[in-house]
């Protein structure tokens, strides 16, 4: 066969090939998942401040609501897990759905969406939080941020966001050891998807104090820069 | 024809998948599994390569997928096999083995125009090379190799990749050697179905190895059409490819590679090579177990 006949074949087939699986449903590799979470998992360095979870993100802005479901659906696995508004949900990691090669969907179909792993900081009940501990909690992140991702070595902990529900009373202060305390600016921030939240910088010193939350965040996030 | 099929190495992993459908060193990233655990691609596809390296014909063939790895850090991609050893998600490294497909006339197809087929008596060596078209007519035939050596890559984020791999064992006397150094961006995205991977690099050779698979020997160039040809070492080629990984579902994936590749230097002025630059493309469904 002529090489440019060839070359036209094999296109043709993989085009072929390629719009055959044009119907194919929107479901992910729990193997791709468990390998991406399981690195938290298997890291040796300190995180007993962190929590480490699987987030949904959908391909249309929007798409999260109450009442999704992540599916997790294997030969002898069948598990949903409940997602914050955030998408957000503890991931289990089972040597049996690996091995079924089991798949992850949403509940509802239509619904395009990826899946990363997220490491936040964990939240306490009582909804105050040292600075001291934020700091070290965001130095754990960066840490382990600086494990996985060589490029993030040059990078340093400026923060913390909390991030709240909408429908919650979105805020916190700041109490200094002197009994004075600072109401903190609630934002909207874009990359949070419109949800409230409340940014909390640290200062250059040797910052003490607590930063006390109105209600329970949906997630404290490190802020590195 | 060569006796051995190519393998295609295929991956969907998170970190996202190596270019490259050729038979050659090929590491998959790392896989993270439980313990007792393996991951596994069987697919079957198919592949328009040049017959040889430098050839200016091409053929079109089966192309079988295998890849596998086991919690261990053991695996299998395509023609070659090794281990993972780092526990860094940053750096992989580790033993490989890979093998060298052989190389024989039939690189080209041969006709014997005009010749009676089935002659008892057969054409004295000069004389065959006259009526034979094949391209690699009267060269010796070069048998398959089991490569050995190692591998090593560095993440320089989750997206780009250094790679790097040093095999010996290639050739006529079992004595060439082959660094090859790729760069690659990644794909990532669990979920995102399309992911598209890109490689650029070079791969420098001994003299042994351009020998065996460019050179011309005088015993080669007395039966055959090509003069003698002795080339040295240094820089053989440049690549670059682009792999397409179709995830159609979390079991089935459609393949795709395309590769060009440009011989520099001995290995360019060779008589074999009819033409330096070459394309290889394949695609392959492939299922995960």
């Amino acid at each position: 066969m002529r090489p440019a006949r060839q070359l036209i074949a094999s296109l043709a087939l993989l085009l072929a090939a390629g719009s055959a699986g044009a119907q194919a449903q929107d479901a992910v590799s729990y193997r791709d998942a468990y390998r991406a979470m399981v690195v938290f998992d298997k890291y040796g360095g300190p995180k007993n401040l962190l929590v480490n979870q699987l987030q949904v993100l959908p391909r249309e802005r929007g798409a999260l609501a109450e009442g999704l479901l992540l599916s997790l659906t294997g030969r002898s696995t069948q598990l949903n897990l409940p997602l914050d508004p955030l998408g957000r949900t503890v991931f289990p990691l089972q040597k049996a759905a690996y091995d079924e090669n089991a798949s992850l969907s949403l509940n509802r179909k239509g619904i395009a969406f990826t899946l990363r792993p997220q490491v936040s900081i964990a939240a306490r009940a009582d909804g105050v939080y040292d600075v001291a501990e934020l700091r070290s909690a965001c130095a754990q992140a960066l840490d382990f941020a600086r494990y996985v991702d060589a490029s993030q070595r040059s990078r340093q902990c400026a923060g913390v966001r909390f991030v709240f529900a909408k429908k919650a009373e979105a805020g916190a202060r700041l109490r200094r050891p002197d009994g004075t305390e600072q109401v903190l600016p609630v934002t909207t921030a874009e990359a949070e998807d419109g949800f409230p939240a409340v940014s909390w910088r640290f200062g250059g010193g040797a910052e003490r104090g607590q930063v006390a939350t109105y209600n329970a965040p949906l997630a404290i996030l490190p802020i590195f820069e | 024809m060569n006796k051995l099929l190519f393998l295609v190495l295929s991956t969907s992993t998170l970190a996202g998948s190596l270019a490259g459908g050729m038979a050659r060193a090929q590491t998959p990233a790392v896989n993270p599994m439980p313990d007792g655990s393996r991951d596994m691609y069987v697919g079957l596809g198919a592949q328009s390569a040049p017959r040889y390296e430098g050839s200016g014909s091409r053929k079109l063939s089966a192309l079988p997928v295998l890849q596998v790895e086991w919690s261990n850090g053991i695996f299998i991609s395509g023609m070659s096999a090794g281990m993972h050893l780092s526990g860094s998600p940053t750096v992989e490294y580790g033993p490989l083995l890979a093998v060298q497909p052989g190389r024989d006339e039939s690189g080209t197809s041969v006709e014997v125009g005009g010749v009676g087929m089935n002659g008892l008596i057969g054409p004295a060596a000069g004389e065959k090379a006259m009526f034979m078209t094949g391209r690699l007519a009267g060269m010796d035939e070069i048998g398959a190799r089991l490569q050995f050596g190692g591998f090593y890559n560095v993440y320089l984020d989750p997206h780009w990749r250094l790679t790097s791999s040093l095999l010996v064992g290639a050739g006529r006397d079992h004595d060439g050697a082959r660094l090859e150094l790729n760069v690659q961006r990644l794909a990532l995205a669990a979920g995102s179905r399309h992911r598209v991977s890109l490689t650029a690099g070079v791969g420098l050779v001994n003299r042994q190895y351009n020998e065996t698979y460019f050179g011309v020997t005088a015993a080669e160039a007395m039966r055959s059409r090509f003069g003698p040809w002795q080339p040295g070492g240094g820089l053989q080629d440049v690549h670059a490819s682009v792999r397409w990984n179709w995830v159609l579902s979390p079991s089935w994936m459609l393949t795709s590679n395309l590769q060009a590749k440009r011989l520099l230097g001995d290995a360019s002025h060779s008589p074999l090579t009819q033409r330096p630059t070459n394309l290889t493309v394949s695609t392959a469904f492939a299922y995960r177990f």
